[in-house]
């Protein structure tokens, strides 16, 4: 293994593969750093780019992506108070209000550091687990399968913000739009109503594209404005001096939040689709349940930056674990990363890791350098990046758009899948209006096909439907759905219990 | 306004005719309907640049899988006929167009070359008990029904097995697994006993994580000389999964003429049957006429094939 791993580190620190990781990290810390723009859609605007490269090159591309947004969305929470992507909303909570007591460097570097350290601790993890996790996924069959897929769907309609139930129905949404098309043994056309474009089903990057940028833009196209906020603290030239010994001093004197801040990130991370901006928000509550001085947070202590940094980008790990050993998307950057794993032929998998050990050293290599790139990337440019912020919308989001479009058509090279983002973009944007939380249903557009066919091959194999709850592991796993589910339930009850005590006490 | 359309159709020549001169000025897609990582992809993954050269040309893969192939072939089949889009056909097209998968048939296509010729081998999961054929045969008629088989549904994966229950009186299970690398991962997780796979996958049987049971060759094949032939143990089943290329019928001549000599060329390139050999499959070029003659045969023993089965859906 770590001759496989020293491999691949020589590697990817040829200079072809640097440089499209440097890109990859510029790029990312840029779009991470953007309000507005997420990981996800810095990762769709790339995608297009790598497909004249070698798969490695373009994966190498794209973990920089992934791992410099993960770093880079602390910049504007830090400094600005406004998040720079999801993930990096509970860095705002400790990290602004340091800053504006006179601390923005040491906030920052806080961050900074905190998440170098949570993503060098997740390649520990990522390294260490891939192969493992890949003999247990050889292990799981079609039951196993379905039931892992069930809880990724009931987990993050779960826990998104909105009504349970509205969860479940963008979740079950998604489900649906796979049903268009082939049925997935037969080849039978289902609800494609005669129309040949339907006939082959709906590609699902271009409707993630569709949800993920479009939707989203236009949800920040109606929100513009907020420029002059950050022109107006470039201006004032804020001072980011800190000694970094001190501020690595002062987050290795916290090991047990560290540890466990990474851990909920990996953990976040390995189970399918629920990305970082669950992962901060869980490690900034826990790290708060645990302190001794839980009053402290939100006024700007160092407990509440660590957790939420070193959470995210350990984040990123799991989520490549999950890929790299399941197959299966950790979350929407993933999702487009198996879109490109597939352009260039490699089938992902449990045998992945061995079939293509070069190349999955080669991406564990690249995650780990990526910490290292991004950090003398920020060391100079902080203040540059600062300064990105205060490009107006008006110009950023038409050319955004512009390269989604483009990233759909390449994908394909046809119109068709252009005609898919426009639609399911719309369509997104209403499901936002309607207050529907959006992760469930690209979820259910990824994994629809898998539940369905794992069902099929589940019942076709043997036709006793109490195996799924009698084999040991898909038990456990649908045990673990309807857990989820029933505390979201009581969760969402209390909360309801706590508003009406509230409203009686006034 | 009568010299409109015939300006019209002059241009429409024009064009026509300065876009056969160029040919190929863009990429041409090869569909190649099934999952990536798969046989059919590796093969034409390698002949791909190797009919490059010859062509001067860049040649795209897509993979469109799905639906047993079929959803591949249909794109194919609806594609503009103009030498841009080529189909990466094998057997299967015979077989799923007569058990009723789908409407496409070879006729929707025109015939450029076949490439290569692939023997199946029954394969079985390591956590089988079966030591050899004879052992699978016995606990077969055992346990009639019992034994199940990962394949593509309707297709070649399919009816490969399908002639062994019939040669051997005995009946399997089968269970819908696309494509050859989801079955290989399905037969090491021991979730299904048997599969239909070939000399692609000599690595893992080597390495114990597969075990070939029989051959569907003529004859034994040098590379897996411990390997038995299905008709050395009395079961006449000779089986390949043959793969060749095709385009979108109306595909105009001068661009066919350029395929088929690029085809032929890159068949005939030196490096090419060692390049098969490490995916377990002997190069079989046909020209485009022996080829159409081949694909005849090879539809009338598929029809025949699904009716002896029970499958004919026309």
């Amino acid at each position: 293994m770590f001759e496989l791993l020293g491999a691949g580190l020589a590697d990817i620190v040829q200079l072809k593969y640097l440089t499209a990781l440097l890109t990859g990290c510029l790029i990312g810390v840029v779009g991470g750093a953007l309000p507005g723009i997420t990981i996800t859609m810095t990762v769709i605007v790339v995608l297009p780019f790598t497909f004249g490269l070698e798969p490695l090159q373009g994966l190498a591309t794209m973990i920089g992506v992934y791992v410099g947004g993960e770093t880079g969305g602390l910049i504007t929470s830090c400094l600005l108070g406004i998040p720079g992507k999801p993930s990096a909303v509970a860095t705002t909570f400790d990290g602004f209000p340091m800053a504006r007591k006179g601390e923005p460097g040491r906030a920052l570097w806080l961050g900074i550091w905190a998440s170098i350290f949570g993503g060098l601790l997740g390649a520990v993890f990522l390294v260490a687990t891939t192969g493992p996790l890949a003999a247990i996924a050889l292990a799981f069959g079609p039951w196993e399968y379905f039931s892992l897929f069930l809880l990724a769907l009931s987990m993050v309609a779960g826990l998104v913000e909105s009504s349970l139930a509205k969860g479940l129905v963008s979740g079950a949404l998604g489900c649906v739009v796979t049903i268009l098309g082939n049925d997935p043994v037969l080849g039978q056309e289902r609800l494609t109503l005669g129309i040949p474009f339907l006939s082959g089903g709906i590609p699902f990057l271009p409707v993630l594209i569709g949800v993920f940028a479009f939707a989203q833009i236009m949800q920040d196209v109606e929100r513009m404005g907020g420029a002059a906020k950050a022109l107006e603290a470039v201006d004032r030239g804020v001072n980011l001096a800190v000694s970094h010994l001190k501020v690595i001093l002062e987050i290795l004197s916290r090991p047990f939040l560290l540890l466990w801040s990474t851990f909920i990130g990996l953990a976040i991370g390995v189970l399918p689709a629920i990305g970082g901006s669950a992962a901060n928000m869980l490690a900034y509550d826990q790290a708060k349940k645990f302190s001794r001085h839980p009053e402290r947070f939100g006024t700007g202590t160092p407990e509440g930056i660590i957790a939420s940094e070193s959470s995210n980008n350990a984040n990123v790990a799991g989520s490549l674990v999950t890929i790299m050993a399941f197959g299966i998307p950790g979350d929407a950057v993933t999702a487009v990363m198996l879109g490109a794993l597939t352009v260039h032929g490699i089938q992902s998998g449990p045998l992945f890791i061995s079939q293509h050990a070069t190349l999955a050293y080669g991406m564990f290599a690249a995650y780990i350098v990526a910490h290292g790139l991004v950090l003398l990337l920020l060391l100079p440019g902080v203040r540059w990046m600062l300064r990105i912020v205060t490009i107006p919308k008006s110009m950023l989001f038409p050319v955004v758009l512009v390269l989604c479009t483009i990233g759909a058509y390449a994908l394909n090279n046809t119109m068709d899948n252009v005609y898919v983002l426009l639609v399911f973009g719309v369509f997104g944007y209403a499901m936002v209006k309607f207050r529907f939380p959006l992760a469930p249903f690209i979820l259910g557009v990824i994994l629809g096909d898998q539940i369905e066919i794992n069902l099929i091959r589940a019942i076709m194999t043997d036709p006793n439907p109490w195996l799924f709850l009698t084999r040991p592991i898909s038990g456990g796993l649908i045990a673990a759905s309807v857990a989820s589910l029933a505390f979201s339930i009581w969760q969402h009850y209390r909360h309801r219990a706590r508003v009406a005590e509230a409203d009686a006490d006034f | 306004m009568k010299a409109l359309p015939i300006i019209a159709a002059g241009l429409a020549a024009l064009a026509a005719s300065l876009a056969q001169a160029q040919y190929p000025d863009r990429p041409i897609k090869l569909i190649v309907p099934w999952a990536a990582g798969g046989d059919t992809d590796v093969i034409y993954r390698t002949f791909a640049p190797l009919m490059q050269k010859a062509l001067g040309g860049t040649i795209v893969v897509a993979n469109v899988g799905g639906a047993s192939g079929t959803k591949g072939a249909k794109e194919a089949q609806s594609s503009p006929p103009d030498g841009y889009t080529i189909f990466a056909v094998h057997d299967s097209i015979h077989s799923t167009y007569y058990t009723g998968v789908a409407d496409v048939n070879y006729t929707d296509f025109e015939p450029i070359c076949l490439v290569s010729s692939t023997p199946s081998i029954v394969t079985a999961s390591p956590k089988t008990p079966w030591t050899d054929m004879k052992s699978l045969l016995a606990d077969a008629k055992a346990r009639p029904g019992q034994i199940t088989v990962g394949a593509t549904l309707g297709s070649t994966s399919h009816f490969f097995p399908a002639m062994v229950e019939q040669a051997a009186g005995i009946k399997f299970k089968y269970v819908s697994y696309e494509g050859t690398a989801p079955r290989m991962n399905a037969l090491l997780g021991g979730h299904i006993d048997l599969a239909e796979s070939n000399l692609t996958q000599k690595g893992k049987a080597d390495a114990g994580q597969l075990k070939f049971l029989a051959i569907a060759s003529d004859k034994r094949l040098p590379e897996v000389p411990n390997v038995p032939t299905l008709k050395e143990l009395g079961i006449d089943v000779e089986y390949a999964v043959n793969r060749g290329l095709l385009a979108p019928k109306g595909t105009p001549r001068a661009a066919l003429d350029k395929l088929r000599a690029a085809c032929a060329a890159g068949a005939r390139d030196a490096g090419f049957p060692e390049a098969m050999k490490k995916h377990g499959t002997l190069v079989r070029y046909l020209d485009p006429a022996a080829y159409t003659a081949f694909l005849q045969r090879n539809d009338k023993e598929n029809k025949d094939l699904a009716k002896e089965l029970g499958m004919l859906k026309r």
